[in-house]
């Protein structure tokens, strides 16, 4: 995770003094990040500094007490058991994914596009109706535990609905396509005459795989961790549904200040504390990816 | 192309083929549910009583009246929403993050690590935190509520997914192919939409495909930004579970899906074999 | 340069938070300048803010035919989220659709509009049972939509022992097989009238009082469910559950003989859905013509037709075959219930409280 937020962006190119040209180039997209990441952001920010009325409205009035709120045992606890969902995810999304990245990056190029769509036409579906679908495979008089019982796998239905492993496999589901595209993005342009010299040097599949294309495709790799990772720590619809709201997740508690506990203060707290961490996480990685 | 005829690699590739198919099996096995289900004779969607076209029948009805402006179908119009918006969202997207990878991959910019940091904000900040604060700027800043703001929130979140997929693309490209361009002559423009875009293309496709994913999917945000005229599939979706999914959702995603299927085999077989990327190597 | 990008964002945020504060101090305007024109007429347009599928779209259809008047429907899940967005005031509604502790907070902070009682003739068909409630005895801000209330449903094939109370549902032996509502005040209100307390008296005594029969409840549930809690009822994966009797009444529509409902014996608590005016509507003529209309009798059985709540007309229940009010989810006693009042702050120890004891699991 570290290395990752560093090594995306730690390019090396032909680089330039941006210039003139350069900084109005980029003037558009540093306008939209101002106006819709940073003024909202600040929004929040001032708000988590604020007191709260009986609506759970903001009230201006500078206070910490939100903060303290955050270190409390069980709000850690629970961001804690948040990480480690997405990290199962993200490491199940990975070994999953990257074959499939891998097989649809090597195949003919007249293919490649369509397998592509093939790999997200179904996450076009309404996520509800996805995740309903799921629930009657899994459920207990479902088809899956239908399919083992009749035959006679299992002689007593499974109870997969409403557990953790239901939870991770829509998590899987979910993300699974934020991991394949962007390694399939690296591993459409790796280079055969590469893979061809490893093979040549008398290197197996496993030795070929390890120590060349993993190494190229690593930007690729590190991108989907990004993108299962990130996502899937603040997810709380599925935890929701396929996990029946029994354990909280870090984005049920922030969901639950702005709707039923009223206190949207705390909430700003909570998200900017998160913020603020994946910051840190950020900024290290930078630094160990520039001294290594 | 192909690489040498191996036991080892062939054995590697059937594996390879083996894997992708089981993982597409997992991918496509709640939608062959969906597809069974649209076909299901029971109002209640989870328990199978008999086969049917009614509701197929039902949704050609709703699409007749809503298209002769006879009868208001918000199912049909939340799904013409949320197509229109994540359409619109994806080529802002495209063109916010691809230019945005380019730029800062190309110049030296000296606050390139707050920049970064700030493209990663509308990733890592609650849908729900995010939702608000926008709603309290767009107040602020006196915008009326409905598809710009919708689209402008979905944009949001949705271009840094293209931008971190091209610059994975764009990591250690060989320089040389861009000068070897510009050293023919062609201005940088011409170069860019010559040499790097045809070069960044998968990775272009790929972040287009989540752009327009994420945005056909959101529910919180759209809430919070959306205006009375601005319903999407989601919002909609989400209110009916409480009064039990309308079997007519299987219908309607059975059909989106097969027509989505159905453009692409059209668009592609229109290509033909035409477009080729430029190799690298 | 870094310290360039630090000093723009530490220039914007005052500017923004200025901003912030603007907004909130000063109170809305009043647009509506003491409306003494002599026959106001209604604008073109309404703007419905109203819960999701809960108004059949027959109802709209029908309403713009007969007036003319266009209506603009927008949803929401959850009061917390109409609240969120109507106090942002980034949209004007006409007409929105709040339940009773939202009315509650919504009256006390002066946000409605008082009704005008002369253009609503048909709020005459509303049943006792849903005036003199305290959050608008006199009906002077609200129209009532619908009631529900809360109680358990039992599986009878799976579940053979009688089930009375809330302490017949959370007992060792349902470990695993119950499906309860993900509402911190609800359970909370559950262990509190069990153990004898009045669920509206939400103190910090009595929290920390019934905290340990809390955990010990919270442990035997299995799934947490407040949209749709009767999905686990029918999918089989729960046997016995506390939910609302509008999806209670849908599971007995779907099989009467395999759902029982049953109103909890320690107490249940009643809600009701109402229509109001916000202050800053600008078709308040129009929203009144539609309280009116959806009051006709046979306007108001279309809604139950479609949602199985109890209707509060009395008029319109006449028209209801025996068959949709032999439905005991739908039409429960709900005469001699409380409803919730609004807790303020203490909604956020009653979360704190939930969260707790299901991350402590």
């Amino acid at each position: 995770m570290n290395t990752a937020t560093g090594q995306v962006i730690e390019l090396q190119g032909p680089r330039r003094r941006p210039g003139v040209r350069g900084w109005l180039l980029l003037a558009p997209l540093l306008l939209w990040l101002f106006a819709f990441v940073v003024a909202p952001t600040a929004i929040m920010l001032v708000y988590s500094f604020c007191e709260r009325d009986e609506l759970g409205q903001v009230v201006f009035e500078l206070s910490l007490s939100s903060y303290a709120r955050v270190f409390d045992a069980t709000y850690l606890k629970i961001l804690l058991s948040s990480m480690k969902y997405a990290a199962i995810t993200t490491v199940i999304c990975l070994v999953a994914g990257y074959p499939v990245a891998y097989f649809i990056g090597r195949a003919r190029e007249g293919v490649r596009n369509r397998l592509l769509m093939l790999v997200m036409v179904p996450f076009w579906t309404s996520f509800l109706i996805r995740t309903y679908a799921w629930m009657s495979i899994l459920k207990s008089e479902g088809l899956l535990n239908g399919l083992l019982l009749y035959l006679q796998i299992i002689s007593a239905p499974l109870d997969i609905m409403y557990t953790p492993t239901a939870v991770v496999i829509g998590l899987v589901y979910s993300y699974l396509p934020f991991m394949i595209l962007p390694i399939y993005g690296s591993v459409e342009k790796l280079d055969n005459a590469l893979i061809e010299a490893a093979f040549d040097l008398g290197a197996g599949p496993v030795s070929a795989f390890s120590h060349v294309i993993v190494p190229l495709t690593r930007p690729g790799i590190l991108a989907g961790v990004l993108l299962v990772f990130i996502p899937a720590l603040g997810m709380f619809a599925i935890t929701d549904l396929m996990g029946g709201s029994r354990v909280p997740m870090i984005g049920n508690v922030i969901q639950n200040q702005f709707g039923q506990a009223r206190d949207w203060p705390f909430g700003a707290a909570l998200g900017m504390t998160l913020l603020l961490l994946f910051s840190l996480f950020f900024l290290l990685g930078l630094r160990k990816e520039q001294e290594g | 192309m192909r690489l040498r005829t191996m036991s080892g690699i062939k054995l590697s590739n059937l594996l390879l083929c083996g894997w992708s198919g089981l993982v597409l099996i997992y991918l496509y096995l709640p939608i062959l549910l969906l597809v069974v289900y649209s076909f299901n004779d029971s109002r209640m969607s989870v328990v199978w009583e008999g086969f049917t076209f009614k509701w197929y029948g039902q949704l050609f009805d709703e699409l007749v009246a809503h298209l002769g402006d006879e009868r208001r179908s918000p199912l049909i119009e939340s799904l013409s929403n949320s197509v229109i918006i994540a359409a619109i969202t994806t080529a802002f997207s495209v063109v916010l993050g691809t230019a945005g990878a380019f730029l800062l991959y190309r110049y030296r910019f000296p606050a390139l690590r707050s920049i970064t940091a700030l493209i990663f904000i509308p990733m890592i900040i609650p849908e729900i935190i995010m939702g608000i604060s926008l709603l309290i700027f767009f107040k602020t800043v006196e915008l009326e509520l409905g598809f710009t703001t919708v689209i402008i929130s979905h944009v949001t979140f949705c271009f840094p997914f293209v931008l971190i997929a091209v610059q994975a693309r764009l990591a250690g490209l060989d320089p040389s192919l861009e000068e070897a361009a510009l050293d023919l002559g062609a201005t940088p423009l011409k170069a860019f939409f010559l040499i790097m875009v045809p070069y960044l293309l998968p990775a272009i496709i790929s972040g287009a495909l989540m752009s327009f994913t994420l945005s056909m999917d959101e529910l919180i945000v759209t809430y919070f930004t959306r205006g009375p005229k601005s319903e999407t599939l989601p919002i909609k979706v989400f209110g009916m579970a409480k009064v039990g999914l309308n079997p007519m959702l299987n219908t309607i995603s059975t059909v989106f899906i097969v027509a989505t299927a159905m453009l692409v085999v059209f668009a592609e077989s229109l290509k033909g074999t035409a477009r080729r990327l430029p190799d690298e190597s | 340069m870094k310290r360039i990008s630090a000093l723009l964002i530490l220039m914007f945020l005052p500017l923004v938070a200025l901003l912030g504060c603007g907004k909130k101090e000063g109170p809305a305007p009043q647009s509506t300048g003491s409306g003494s024109a002599p026959e106001p007429k209604a604008g073109g347009e309404l703007n419905l803010f109203g819960w999701s599928e809960y108004i059949p779209q027959e109802i709209l259809d029908g309403f713009t035919k007969e007036t003319g008047i266009k209506v603009n429907y927008e949803t929401f899940a959850s009061n917390e989220e109409m609240l969120s967005k109507l106090l942002a005031g980034s949209t004007r509604y006409d007409l929105i659709q709040p339940s009773e502790y939202a009315i509650e907070a919504l009256v006390k902070q002066k946000k409605l509009q008082p009704l005008d009682p002369a253009r609503i003739p048909n709020l005459k068909n509303i049943a006792a049972a849903f005036r003199n409630q305290p959050h608008d005895p006199e009906l002077k801000y609200t129209v009532p939509w619908m009631g529900t209330t809360v109680g358990i449903v039992v599986n009878t094939e799976k579940v053979k022992e009688p089930v009375k109370g809330y302490k017949d549902v959370f007992q060792p032996k349902y470990k695993g097989r119950i499906v309860a509502l993900n509402d911190a005040r609800e359970i909370v209100s559950w262990v509190m009238v069990t153990m004898g307390m009045n669920a509206n008296d939400v103190t910090p005594e009595n929290l920390a009082k019934i905290k340990p029969t809390l955990a010990e409840w919270i442990k035997l549930v299995k799934v947490f469910d407040s949209d749709s809690p009767k999905t686990a009822l029918l999918n089989g994966d729960v046997d016995i559950g506390v939910i609302w009797s509008g999806e209670a009444a849908l599971l007995y529509q779907e099989n009467k003989n395999k759902f029982q409902f049953i109103l909890p014996t320690e107490g249940a608590h009643k809600a009701i859905d109402s229509l109001a005016i916000p202050e800053n509507a600008e078709n308040k003529i129009g929203a009144e013509m539609f309280m009116n209309y959806i009051l006709r009798p046979e306007v108001s059985k279309l809604i139950s037709d479609k949602f199985p709540y109890t209707n509060p007309n009395t008029e319109a229940r006449k028209l209801l075959t025996p068959e949709q009010l032999a439905n005991p989810a739908s039409y429960p006693p709900l005469a001699g219930m409380e409803t919730f009042h609004d807790i303020g702050k203490a909604a956020a120890d009653v979360d704190k409280l939930v969260t707790d004891l299901k991350a402590a699991q």
